[in-house]
């Protein structure tokens, strides 16, 4: 069997309340999981659920309190310093709104080219060349490199984004959201693109999002989350077929319309 | 008599490079009682129909129509009297309509005072009544806390409440469930129906989500590039849609194809907002446009109530 891109085992995050306060229940409880290569894993959960917090911690940006992540059978954890640095550019992330994560100041060539140049690469044709292909495989024409992302529409934008993670060639891409701020139309565009580079460059992905329709089309397995808890993990034809937790059954009716009548207001 | 009567409506907005359009021609027809989805994407002059409404429109801007009224008095010269009074809003992210530092009870007191001659302990009684009647369950708890205190289900919820207490019986709802998680919007929506059927509230519904348009409304109006192409009952619109816009916004959705397919998304982008549109604004992005589309405004198609624009014959529909 292969080595997952990513391993998760029993991982256990919680956020301090302060020095003589009471332990908080943790933000993360426990979560097991792996992702194949290739694979797209959505994961799905309400505000608190503890998405984000996993995310952060994936991300080294939190620390884990006990368990293990394993990225590309390294003990990921276990990085320090310019090691970290270093081997963080095995993952791109791409969050929910383009315009607050694209430098308004920059050209789009200034914003591909900036991952390379931290990872220690050279401004020179290897680059231009690079900076190009990178665009015209997320669908954007050549001469959208010197603009500003204020001329871009949300999709193009998001586009850029899509860009600007894939630049150093990352094992995993993690989706927070990516296609929350756009339209109905543009979302499609964007949900192509992205099962479009997954299929060119093999890419493993995790794709985060409170809409169970949309993470269920793009995933090959989902991930459902509720108060810090993994409620239910599987492949994503069996979770739709046959949710075997009722909170994922309650997501997947939302938008039919006889839903309304059996869903009367439980207090807020 | 539509409770909301607007026909051909236009607001365009001077700037120093010409025009912009954001309301080309919008009908609407909203009856006493019912939940009308105002639907569309960015920029087809949803929002800026409501705001029209409210007498809100920017400063400068050029509102026309042939008919702009709603119960009868023109929208024109009686918006700034009808907001707060017979017109409400409920905008789409409740903890920036609530005021951080105001407790609720003096939100809530603030509105009820405007609007009625109460002493404080009748209007304190109110505000238990409206927040109660909102499906709050501990209302008298709630009129202690402050805004950050709350989940962003019970502040829109206060909003809600707010509105009610102008005795408002019109409520224009923009996006109310977008900044919430799907099943606090549901009851939200459900929420919503509930006061339209007990309080006999009209609500107009502004969304870019169909499955909101789908779960709480009796009827839709779908907007295209600031024109209203499609209107008629939710149920025809969304299983048998007239306009090829409608039927490309359907299909572009994840849940119109097989799990993991590619989608139906549709190629190319909304006319600039400073342009002039001859013919049908969806012509240069139609899979089915004729010779004709691009040049003569589209005629108007129907079946029964259910009415669209559109070059196509009928039964292409």
């Amino acid at each position: 069997m292969t080595t997952p891109t990513l391993d998760i085992d029993n991982l256990v995050i919680r956020y301090r309340a302060g020095l003589f306060a009471v332990r908080p229940k943790p933000a993360v409880n426990g979560a097991s999981f792996r992702l194949a290569k290739g694979e797209t894993l959505g994961i799905v959960g309400e505000s608190g659920s503890g998405k984000t917090s996993l995310l952060r911690a994936i991300l080294r940006l939190l620390p884990a309190e006990s368990g293990q992540i394993r990225l590309d059978g390294q003990d990921w954890l276990a990085l320090r310093g310019s090691a970290l640095r270093r081997e963080r550019q095995k993952i791109g992330v791409v969050l929910q709104n383009p315009f607050l994560s694209l430098s308004p100041r920059l050209t789009i060539a200034d914003i591909l080219a900036e991952p390379i140049l931290a990872q220690g690469g050279r401004h020179g044709a290897a680059m231009r060349k690079k900076i190009a292909g990178l665009l015209s495989d997320c669908g954007l024409p050549a001469d959208f490199l010197d603009r500003r992302a204020s001329e871009l529409s949300g999709g193009q934008a998001q586009r850029v984004a899509i860009a600007r993670a894939l630049a150093l060639e990352p094992s995993l891409l993690i989706l927070d959201e990516p296609t929350s701020a756009l339209d109905v139309s543009v979302q499609a565009q964007i949900l192509n693109l992205l099962s479009d580079l997954k299929e060119s460059r093999g890419l493993s992905m995790l794709f985060v999002t409170h809409n169970l329709k949309v993470v269920a089309h793009v995933s090959d397995a989902l991930l459902v989350m509720r108060h810090g808890d993994v409620i239910e993990f599987g492949r994503t034809k069996e979770v739709i077929g046959a949710p075997a937790d009722p909170y994922t059954r309650e997501l997947l009716s939302y938008g039919r319309r006889e839903k309304l009548v059996e869903h009367e207001l439980a207090p807020g | 008599m539509p409770l909301l009567d607007i026909r051909n409506l236009s607001v365009s907005i001077p700037t120093t490079e010409g025009d912009v359009h954001a309301v080309r021609a919008v009908s609407l027809e909203i009856e006493r009682g019912e939940i009308h989805g105002v639907i569309g994407e960015s920029g087809c002059g949803k929002t800026m129909t409501g705001m029209a409404a409210l007498g809100l429109a920017p400063k400068g801007a050029r509102i026309v129509a042939d008919r702009f009224h709603f119960d009868g008095e023109d929208l024109r010269e009686h918006a700034v009297r009808l907001r707060g009074r017979r017109i409400g809003m409920i905008a789409q992210d409740p903890a920036a309509a609530l005021n951080p530092v105001l407790s609720i009870a003096t939100q809530m007191d603030d509105v009820i005072r405007a609007h009625r001659d109460l002493p404080h302990r009748a209007r304190r009684a109110e505000a238990i009544d409206l927040l109660a009647s909102t499906g709050l369950s501990d209302p008298e708890r709630v009129l202690r806390g402050y805004p950050h205190q709350l989940s962003g289900g019970m502040q829109q919820r206060v909003v809600i409440a707010q509105a009610l207490a102008t005795g408002a019986d019109f409520l224009i709802a923009d996006e109310p469930t977008t900044a919430l998680d799907v099943s606090v919007g549901a009851q939200v929506l459900a929420l919503l129906r509930k006061l339209v059927t007990e309080r006999g509230l009209t609500v107009l519904m502004i969304t870019h989500d169909m499955d909101v348009i789908a779960e709480a409304c009796d009827r839709a109006t779908v907007l295209y590039a600031g024109r209203s192409v499609e209107t008629g009952p939710v149920d025809a619109v969304l299983q048998s849609p007239g306009h090829p816009y409608t039927r490309a916004l359907l299909a572009a959705l994840p849940d119109a194809a097989p799990l993991g397919a590619r989608l139906a998304a549709i190629e190319g982008s909304i006319p600039p907002p400073r342009s002039a549109i001859a013919g049908c604004a969806f012509a240069t992005r139609c899979p089915q446009a004729l010779h004709e589309c691009a040049v003569t405004p589209p005629p108007e198609r129907s079946r029964a109530v259910h009415r669209w624009l559109c070059h196509l014959p009928e039964d292409a529909a």
